[in-house]
């Protein structure tokens, strides 16, 4: 089996939130075996901004949902949920 | 080129040769970057081959898109006269199937991969099964490998009876199904006509995807609009935030939040944080309603017109299909179930009949319990209050993954809602 990127949505809680300092901590949340191939950021509306990591995970270790309850725990996330799924 | 554009989904087995089709399909089309190209040619003349080695770039591919500094998973793009099409490679495990049906990139219609060498096998079952589930169009079948049975005409026909059985089986019209032979590694029948299948005289892969018919957004139906989260924000208020599935959000328009069952006039929209006088399906919005507070709506409500409001189910009545549960089910069982944006405990308060496999008939009413690989139309009561649609009205909010134990158990379609 090969591995799969998934692209995950990670809302923050209010616009005021650093963003450079939440993808730190995204970075040092995620559990072994996953890795964050880049981060893309997109203007969603009123001033908040939506982080897009792109997440590498192992097509058989059982899906995403590691990663989702590591991300949901960092400070200052609102929500996560997963946007699209794709093998590599 | 074209602007007319389709998410295409590529299922099948592990092993039955998938990723060498999207290679295939990506080289062919001229898909494939440049310089992955040039940098094969130039290893390739260094160590003395010559030619072109397709599976060579598939390896180079992947691995330049594991080393890429981002990887857009929606970049897997190829072109064809009539479509700009973008792949959904779908992971086997069947963990992401919960992704599959809540994230944002649904297929419009799949190309099937079964091994001429191998025929139907496990997973051509299941994808089979939620591709239906998920609503796919149109199948095109793509007998695989046709260069390992040395291009045979019976094992070929023997392939496409097994399908046709299991299609069936699934209720999936074998008249929006359409089978091809073809060698994804060798190239026969994808972009050119095989001498090797002089025994067929059918479309070749690239006719096929580009007779699909076109997919036509969802904007004939009332407004869908699933809140995935609740701000407040200084001097606007309350904005709830989330992907319009289906309809058109307007400013102006009088909605309703369900099951919150709270209203008001849509005051502003916002998309990429400009103001935007409508929002159409596949946009991300967060917006504003007159007298709602942060409190009175959230994450998993569903925003419709109050004229036409979200659907919120007392019961509901769904054709599931168990994929991993280490025992059996049965009436009481109440796991979670992932629709849309919300996460609510049902109770699947009885299972009303069992569906045959091989003949895709009622096999037993009122069965005591399914099980592994059982499909079967249940009744299911939400815990708390839960919108949600039939499936043959709006199939974008008709879908759900049932999770229990850290694990995709089941996906199903909602087949009828009695309401509350």
């Amino acid at each position: 089996m090969g591995k799969v990127a998934a692209k995950i949505k990670v809302m923050p809680n209010s616009p005021d939130v650093d963003l450079d300092a939440l993808q730190e901590r995204l970075e040092g949340s995620l559990p072994e075996g996953a890795k964050i191939n880049g981060v893309e950021r997109d203007d969603v509306a009123f001033g908040l901004v939506a982080l897009f990591p792109t997440v590498i995970v192992p097509d058989d270790t059982g899906g995403t949902e590691a990663v989702e309850e590591a991300f949901s725990n960092v400070d200052d996330v609102e929500s996560v949920s997963v946007e699209n799924v794709g093998r590599i | 080129m074209s602007d007319r554009h389709q998410n295409l989904a590529i299922i099948g087995h592990v092993d039955h040769g998938k990723s060498t089709l999207v290679g295939r399909l990506l080289y062919e089309t001229g898909s494939v970057p440049e310089h992955v190209i040039e940098q094969h040619k130039e290893e390739a003349e260094e160590k003395g081959k010559g030619g072109f080695e397709f599976a060579y770039v598939m390896d180079n591919l992947a691995e330049e898109r594991e080393r890429g500094v981002t990887i857009d998973i929606a970049h897997q793009e190829f072109s064809t006269d009539e479509y700009e099409f973008t792949i959904v490679d779908c992971p086997g495990h069947r963990d992401f199937v919960k992704n599959m049906i809540t994230g944002a990139s649904q297929a419009d219609n799949a190309v099937l991969v079964v091994a001429a060498d191998d025929g139907v096998a496990p997973q051509t079952r299941e994808h089979v099964f939620l591709a239906r589930t998920l609503g796919i169009g149109e199948l095109i079948v793509g007998v695989n490998k046709m260069d390992l049975v040395d291009y045979n005409e019976a094992d070929y026909e023997q392939v496409v009876s097994e399908v046709e059985d299991l299609l069936k089986q699934v209720r999936f019209g074998t008249e929006d199904a359409s089978f091809i032979p073809i060698s994804a590694f060798e190239g026969d029948n994808v972009a050119e006509a095989s001498e090797n299948t002089d025994w067929y005289d059918g479309d070749i892969l690239l006719e096929a995807l580009n007779d699909l018919p076109e997919p036509e957004p969802p904007t004939d139906a009332p407004l869908r609009l699933p809140i995935q989260d609740v701000y407040t924000i200084d001097g606007i208020g309350t904005v709830p935030v989330g992907r319009v599935e289906t309809g058109i959000l307007n400013v102006g328009d009088n909605v309703s939040f369900q099951p919150s069952d709270v209203g008001g006039e849509v005051k502003t929209v916002e998309m990429h944080h400009e103001e935007v006088p409508k929002a159409d399906p596949g946009d991300n919005v967060g917006f504003n309603v007159r007298g709602i507070g942060k409190d009175d709506i959230r994450r998993g409500d569903v925003c419709g017109p109050a004229d036409d409001p979200p659907t919120v189910a007392e019961t509901f009545q769904a054709q599931v299909v168990v994929m991993q549960h280490p025992s059996v089910i049965t009436a009481g069982y109440t796991p979670v179930f992932h629709a849309h944006t919300a996460q609510v405990a049902c109770t699947i308060e009885s299972i009303d009949q069992k569906i045959d496999p091989s003949s895709g008939e009622v096999a037993e009413e009122n069965p005591d319990f399914i099980q592994n690989g059982d499909a079967a139309v249940v009744t299911i009561r939400p815990q708390k209050p839960l919108s949600i649609e039939p499936s043959g009205e709006i199939p974008e909010l008709g879908s759900f993954a049932i999770r229990d134990m850290g694990q995709t158990i089941a996906a199903g379609k909602v087949l009828d809602v009695n309401e509350r």
